[in-house]
């Protein structure tokens, strides 16, 4: 019997006499005091000697990490990633910050109360508790105050126990035996419980899917297509010119995108590149020459591109001698207005990648036309 | 015995001191300076005990029985109203002075002229007169029936005051906020800000707070609670610490939508507070009244814990003062004010004040004996 007995009940009739016992019990050292009841007792937890919860310092640790946490991407994102300045606000704003941080303090904070409580101290997940199937249940729930010696290890000696509840005033025991310990996790469970996930899935989406069909009057969250708003593209009744869509204010320039070479081209010939000549810029010129310039002008600029075949039209040859004899500023000024069938590109193209395509032309240029120096071993 | 004499006559001589300051100080600092510091003083002694008349009638209201045996201090604290009653009726004269709505020029303002009516000093002073009416009811009912019951112990009393305890948030809540409105925003009548009634409530539900629960560690030092134990104070301490964040979080929140919004009228309230020396003051009184205090009392043994709880208080009071320091001073329009004519103020209404919480606190019982929940109060744990 004592090999199998997880714990021995002792029940008493007053929350009085139930105090009383505490000390007796915990004095004879057979096991783990525990003690059931009805309703929560005063002083029951120095009694017991219960040690203090760690769940305090749980959630203050994770509350300041999810206040950490939540200013980390809140400042990477709008001052480190992707600054957008909004509102006239700066980008790290610390102020935009704080009800985010708030809201995943408590997140953070609430999670790990709940979770840390079932999962970490409670020990869940857990079938049931040998003392729910009890038969001193009944009284526990209502008016019976039970002490329970839980066994500590295989010498549990629950007549002992027993005799020491009793002595300490029981007036009824109960020995329980030890509970079902067989794992929890087995395939079967796992299987029923994902076949009750899909089950689910596909009855609540048939569901779904036949409530939208034969109640065509009642999709879910119509409201949200009907909203008044404005489509790209499409005409609208709130602007004076019918556009949904509108053009900006005259003489607006993207960020990043200022000075636009003005005046004539001739005005434009004493612009000086402000780039040095590095690895870096040259990749840049290369990769916009690829997307913007290649398909008209050709890979080495002389004018035979993919579109020059398509349409017969004619681009500038850029390894003619004009060309070649053109100053930096006169190709950067083609590239900000555009020239006889060649558009603008000034609003897709930022000041440094103008200027890097100049230069990468110019080294186009001098790649078709090399002289023998040239040809030296340039030292690293 | 002799110490207590000693004690009082320091108080009287603090009083006596800051008077004669306060005197000079009509004649030599200036008429604006003397009465923003006295509306400054009139605005913490009613809040005291206002905020403490809100614990009383908080506990009658949930019908608290743990508090049963400490409620005796925030009644007692509560009487500031009476001393302030006429402090109040002084600083009416600060009006004409201090408030640009009471003033004749405010007709042509194109702003104050439709709130002529409201900041008008007849219907300003009719206010504040119904506000300290309906205060003097509030104690009459609440502290003056407790004092009754001690004697008769008459069980009616729970119940009468139970029902007026409802009726009592109404009237608070329209006493606090005229306070705030009238006599901090009245200073700045072009700026308004609808949470700043709450902001003050926090404040001064906390100020009433600190100075029960500094009261009460006094009263426990010379044995005189018998039966308030660690349980009691550690409600105390709950309260203070949550009150804390309840601060703050208004506070924030009225400073985070006027920072977004950015209108003109409204930052102009923050831009004068962050520049300058007062950015050192907002700063410190975010530090004081907030970070501190709230990591002082986050752990449980720290909410029972005398000294700690003690400290904890005083830097409420003290941050407290900081609070409507900072918001009444910085309508003067000059950097941070702190010399002689603002310490003898304090001596006078500080030490004016200690001695009448020092009277009340040595006037009939130290718990309310009559009280037919008492026992169940002291039996109180956690």
């Amino acid at each position: 019997m004592s090999e199998t007995s997880y714990s021995v009940l002792g029940i008493y009739e007053t929350p009085d006499a139930l105090m009383k016992a505490i000390p007796e019990v915990r004095a004879s050292k057979l096991g783990t005091v525990e003690a059931y009841t009805p309703y929560p007792i005063h002083g029951i937890e120095e009694a017991l000697g219960l040690r203090r919860s760690p769940l305090g310092g749980m959630v203050l640790v994770m509350g300041v990490l999810g206040a950490i946490t939540a200013f980390g991407f809140e400042y990477w994102i709008s001052a480190v990633d992707y600054p957008i300045i909004t509102g006239g606000k700066g980008a790290g704003s610390w102020e935009a910050f704080i009800p985010i941080m708030f809201e995943v303090t408590v997140l953070f904070a609430t999670f790990t109360a709940g979770l840390g409580m079932l999962f970490l101290l409670n020990k869940l997940p857990f079938f049931g508790h040998p003392v729910l199937s009890s038969k001193s249940i009944t009284g526990i729930t209502r008016d019976r105050y039970v002490l329970a010696l839980e066994a500590e290890d295989e010498s549990f000696d629950s007549v002992a126990a027993a005799k020491a509840l009793r002595a300490a005033g029981a007036v009824e025991v109960e020995v329980l035996p030890a509970p079902d310990r067989s794992p929890f996790l087995t395939s079967d469970f796992i299987l029923r419980t994902l076949g009750g996930i899909f089950a689910a899935c596909v009855v609540s989406g048939l569901a779904m899917f036949f409530a939208t069909k034969w109640f065509p009057l009642l999709p879910p969250m119509r409201y949200m297509e009907d909203q008044p708003r404005l489509n790209a593209q499409k005409p609208s009744a709130f602007f004076k010119d019918g556009h949904g869509m509108q053009r900006p204010v005259a003489g607006t320039v993207t960020r990043g995108h200022l000075p636009t070479a003005t005046g004539t081209q001739e005005a434009a010939a004493s612009l000086v590149n402000p780039l040095p000549r590095t690895k870096e810029v040259f990749a840049i010129g290369r990769k916009v020459f690829a997307n913007r310039c290649e398909v008209c002008h050709g890979a080495i600029g002389n004018g035979m591109g993919s579109l020059t075949a398509a349409y017969g039209g004619k681009p500038a040859n850029l390894q003619a001698q004009q060309f070649r004899d053109y100053p930096d500023g006169k190709i950067y000024w083609v590239i900000v207005n555009g020239k006889n069938a060649m558009p603008s590109h000034a609003a897709d193209l930022t000041e440094t990648q103008r200027w890097a395509v100049v230069h990468y032309v110019r080294a186009l240029q001098r790649a078709q036309n090399a002289k023998d120096e040239d040809l030296k071993v340039v030292a690293p | 015995m002799s110490q207590n004499k000693n004690t009082s006559t320091m108080l009287w001589g603090a009083v006596a001191l800051g008077a004669i300051g306060v005197l000079v100080s009509y004649r030599a600092a200036g008429l604006e300076r003397f009465w923003a510091n006295w509306v400054l003083w009139f605005v913490l002694m009613f809040t005291l005990g206002l905020g403490s008349l809100f614990l009383v009638a908080l506990e009658h209201l949930v019908n608290a029985k743990w508090s049963v045996p400490v409620r005796r201090i925030p009644e007692r604290i509560a009487t500031l109203l009476l001393p302030a009653i006429p402090v109040g009726l002084i600083a009416l004269c600060a009006l004409p002075v201090l408030y640009p709505g009471s003033r004749p020029e405010a007709a042509q303002h194109p702003i104050l002229a439709g709130k002529a009516f409201w900041l008008s000093l007849p219907f300003f002073s009719v206010r504040t007169l119904i506000a300290f009416g309906l205060c003097v009811l509030g104690l009459a009912v609440l502290v003056g029936g407790s004092l009754k019951q001690d004697t008769t112990g008459d069980p009616a009393f729970n119940a009468r005051a139970r029902k007026f305890a409802p009726a009592f948030m109404a009237i608070f809540a329209l006493v606090i906020t005229l306070v705030a409105f009238d006599w901090i925003s009245g200073l700045t009548p072009e700026w308004y800000s609808d949470i700043l009634g709450v902001y003050v409530f926090a404040g001064a539900f906390l100020g009433g707070l600190a100075a029960t629960t500094l009261s009460v560690l006094y009263l426990q030092d010379q044995g005189r609670l018998e039966g308030v134990r660690s349980d009691h104070l550690y409600n105390l301490g709950g309260f203070l610490f949550a009150f804390t964040v309840f601060w703050s979080y208004i506070g924030f929140a009225q400073y985070m939508l006027m920072w977004y919004a950015n209108l003109p009228d409204e930052v102009i309230y923050y831009k004068l507070r962050l520049a300058g020396s007062w950015r050192a003051i907002t700063v410190s009184l975010a530090v004081l009244h907030f970070i501190l205090p709230f990591f002082a009392l986050v752990t449980r043994d720290s909410k029972k814990d005398p000294k700690r709880l003690r400290m904890v208080a005083c830097l409420m009071l003290g941050a407290h003062f900081l609070d409507i320091y900072w918001l009444i001073f910085p309508a003067l329009g000059t950097g941070p004010l702190f010399s002689w004519p603002e310490l003898s103020f304090a001596l006078f209404f500080l030490g004016g004040i200690l001695l009448w919480i020092r009277g009340a606190m040595q006037k009939g019982e130290d718990m309310p004996v009559g009280d037919p929940f008492l026992r169940e109060g002291l039996e109180f744990r956690l």
